[in-house]
């Protein structure tokens, strides 16, 4: 069974029914919503008590819901107040989802109208009346979409390591920097999205680019080994993502253009217009990437390099320019990742450093420095994640990925697709 | 702008507690990768080991503070083990990706509504320091000391505990790596496969210089739960590892007056920054030709970005920091 409850604030002035001389109370129901064969009804829960108290503490009120799970509590004036649900109350058996607020804030505005209502439904609402059935095809299709990003904002980071060796705690922050400039054009310059979105990735490129021109073809240069390097790009990570900080503020914000869209169904899962689309395109480039890889002149002697540096080199591949390739190729990735994160989620200054750990898990379940274990690693690491969320609560589901990082290590070290060497 | 209290507060932020947990954390986080040259990511999360040992007790449990310890080893060995059994056979990048990925599961756990009960969620755990306060010698409201050196009697009492561990931790690693075993992890840093086919274990020593790195570590995060008198989740994130690892870098790795006199650098210079940003910005914000650069509110990541900076500078100019020896920076063996 799939116990949720609800409480809905409903405010009205039905000044007869007091004693209180006030025009202004505050009707508080209280609803169990149970699922029974996929249909949801709902049920009121009598007997809770709520309180009522200024926002400075002072108590003015308080109720228990009758009958009809509801409680009528009169307010002395147009103000504002602060709901206070007891959780000791509840009928035994009912429970609140976990995460729910039980305090509500009014603000003085709500009092506008009479029939404002103020409704807080936490938790997993929009499950409520699936079946588990359902609830699996939905967590597939957003498994799929968040599986995808992740996967295209990991073959940078693959090819990366394949290439030059070094584990880039960094790129996280190419996938803000995705973000931030699609915030820059969308919100800030009002660039529509379809004409900023190619600029974008482009710039995500140049971004890889300089990264490594700036700072990590220098570092080579200077022969500083790579767990050196690493530890750098550690700094260059905390660096950038304080840049972020500075820049756009801790909030996150949405993109201006597809960022209000109604899901629309299709049988029993239901996905946006906008998520539908970047999905496509997301398979179309990680599957035209793939084939770049496997057939292009170029392609073969990217693999090449990340096969064997030196034996590539002494065929005449020239390996600096498919280092540079590769991190333009990398940085314009993980900016297209970014954005079309930005487009799913909002955008933030922690969104890369966020997914950096499930890139992580990713190309180590596929194969560290495989082009092709990226994708699929990646693919693999977003449809767990989001499947997880089936078993673990929403705000574990990152660990289940984290822990298959670590048992992938255990297991088999070089990962699915990687090939087998020496890893210790 | 004031310049004398800056000046002041970054005084005393060289013996501040900040810098005291700061320099535990080190000498543990020394003991694995200076000198046994394992990239462990995940100090943060030994250090929640500690806290939330120390913090459990009381809460939940119900039994003395002394007991904290006890319990706080037993969590230490056990994440101690779970991360080195998969990993200490790896090369060293595999191992930081791992114990980052530990820390930050252990943070989740911790912080997690489900695990409430246990860890006291986003809230942390508030009340346990009780004990701990009644054995200072030292009446809690008064003032001590003449400033910039002037502390509450709680503070002082937490300061003298935790500089006294670091003293005796320092000298602990001080003749460890004097000792035979010293020179086998050594060894080991410089040339795994040569101490192999010496006959030693690799992998038994790998383990227990994590262990006993995690055990400093955590000892770091019970004076910082002591001294703040509650443990929030958020204060063992990875960024406290790089932070460690930074002020680490700064002193110089592999050198044990490096890893105590490195955090205390670490926060010198931090205090310093930001005290001396704040009073830049305090009336307006600091501007260069009419453009405003910092405003009041983006103190906090300049100051960041700064410590990003200098790790990124250190590792490439100056990687053996303010004490250590090229010699000994043998951070790519593996």
């Amino acid at each position: 069974m799939f116990v949720l409850l609800g409480v809905l604030v409903a405010l009205a002035a039905p000044a007869a029914v007091h004693a209180l001389d006030s025009d202004y109370s505050i009707i508080v129901s209280v609803a169990n919503q149970t699922n029974n064969n996929g249909v949801a009804e709902k049920k009121p829960v009598a007997g809770v008590k709520i309180a009522i108290t200024t926002p400075a503490g002072v108590a003015v009120g308080e109720g228990v819901t009758d009958a009809t799970g509801a409680a009528t509590i009169a307010v002395p004036a147009k103000d504002d107040y602060v709901v206070t649900l007891d959780v000791a109350s509840l009928p035994s058996g009912v429970t609140l989802v976990e995460g729910t607020k039980t305090v509500v804030n009014i603000v003085k505005d709500a009092f506008t109208t009479n029939q404002k209502r103020v409704t807080f439904f936490a938790g997993s609402t929009g499950d409520s009346g699936a079946s588990l059935a359902e609830r699996i095809a939905q967590r597939l299709v957003d498994g799929v979409r968040l599986g995808l990003i992740i996967a295209i904002c990991s073959v940078g980071l693959s090819l990366i390591f394949g290439t030059t060796g070094l584990t880039n705690f960094a790129h996280g922050e190419m996938v803000t920097f995705g973000g931030m400039m699609a915030f820059w054009f969308n919100v800030l310059l009002g660039v529509p999205l379809l004409i900023a979105g190619p600029l974008v990735i482009a710039l995500g490129g140049v971004f890889g680019l300089a990264m490594n021109g700036l700072i990590f073809a220098k570092l080579r240069k200077r022969g500083i080994g790579l767990i050196s390097q690493l530890v750098v790009s550690v700094g260059l990570s905390i660096m950038l993502r304080n840049m972020y900080l500075y820049q756009f503020g801790g909030r996150t914000r949405p993109l201006d253009d597809f960022s209000l869209q109604v899901a629309k169904s299709f049988g029993p899962v239901s996905i946006t217009m906008r998520d539908l689309t970047t999905t496509i395109i997301s398979l179309a480039v990680l599957l035209g990437v793939a084939a770049y890889l496997q057939r292009s002149r170029t392609g073969k002697a990217i693999r090449a390099v990340s096969d064997n540096p030196s034996l590539a080199s002494s065929t005449g591949i020239d390996t600096q320019k498919i280092i540079r390739i590769v991190w333009f190729a990398g940085g314009a990735l993980a900016a297209m990742g970014g954005l079309f994160r930005g487009l799913d989620e909002q955008v933030g200054f922690e969104m890369g450093s966020g997914l950096i750990f499930l890139m992580f898990a990713g190309i180590t379940l596929g194969g560290l420095g495989s082009a092709y274990g990226a994708l699929v690693g990646g693919f693999l690491v977003g449809l767990l994640v989001e499947l997880a969320s089936l078993v673990v609560p929403a705000e574990l589901k990152n660990a289940p990925a984290l822990l298959i990082l670590i048992v992938v290590l255990v297991l088999r070290p070089q990962g699915i697709l990687g090939r087998k060497q020496r890893v210790g | 702008m004031d310049i004398i209290k800056i000046l002041e507060n970054t005084v005393a932020a060289f013996f501040g507690i900040d810098a005291a947990y700061f320099a535990l954390a080190a000498i543990g986080l020394n003991i694995q990768f200076g000198y046994t040259g394992l990239l462990n990511f995940g100090q943060s999360a030994f250090m929640a080991c500690g806290a939330y040992g120390l913090g459990m007790t009381s809460q939940y449990f119900g039994v003395g503070m002394w007991w904290g310890i006890l319990i706080a080893l037993a969590l230490v060995i056990i994440l101690g083990l779970l991360v080195g059994i998969p990993t200490l056979r790896l090369r060293a990048d595999y191992l930081a990706i791992v114990t980052i990925a530990t820390a930050e599961i252990v943070r989740l756990v911790v912080r997690s509504v489900r695990f409430k009960q246990y860890f006291g969620g986003s809230d942390g755990i508030n009340s346990f320091s009780t004990s701990f306060r009644n054995l200072s010698p030292f009446d809690p409201g008064a003032q001590y000391g003449i400033r910039p050196f002037q502390y509450s009697g709680y503070s002082l009492w937490t300061m003298i505990v935790g500089w006294t561990l670091v003293a005796f931790f320092s000298f602990l690693v001080y003749m460890l790596m004097k000792s035979p075993w010293g020179r086998v992890v050594k060894a080991i840093r410089e040339d795994e496969d040569a101490v192999r086919s010496l006959g030693k274990n690799v992998y038994s020593y790998k383990m227990q210089s994590l262990i006993i790195g995690g055990v400093v570590g955590m000892f770091s995060g019970m004076i910082f739960a002591l001294d703040r008198g509650s443990v929030q989740p958020d204060n063992y994130s990875r960024d406290v590892t790089f932070y460690v690892l930074t002020a680490l870098v700064l002193g110089g790795v592999a050198k044990v007056r490096g890893s105590v006199i490195g955090p205390m650098m670490f926060w010198g210079l931090y205090v310093f920054s930001d005290n001396f940003l704040r009073e830049l910005t305090k009336d307006r914000p600091f501007e260069i030709f009419g453009f405003g650069i910092i405003q009041k509110a983006q103190v906090g990541p300049v100051n960041y970005m700064l410590i990003g900076l200098g790790l990124m500078l250190l590792m490439t100019f100056r990687p053996q920091g303010v004490f250590g020896s090229k010699e000994e920076m043998a951070l790519d063996g593996r």
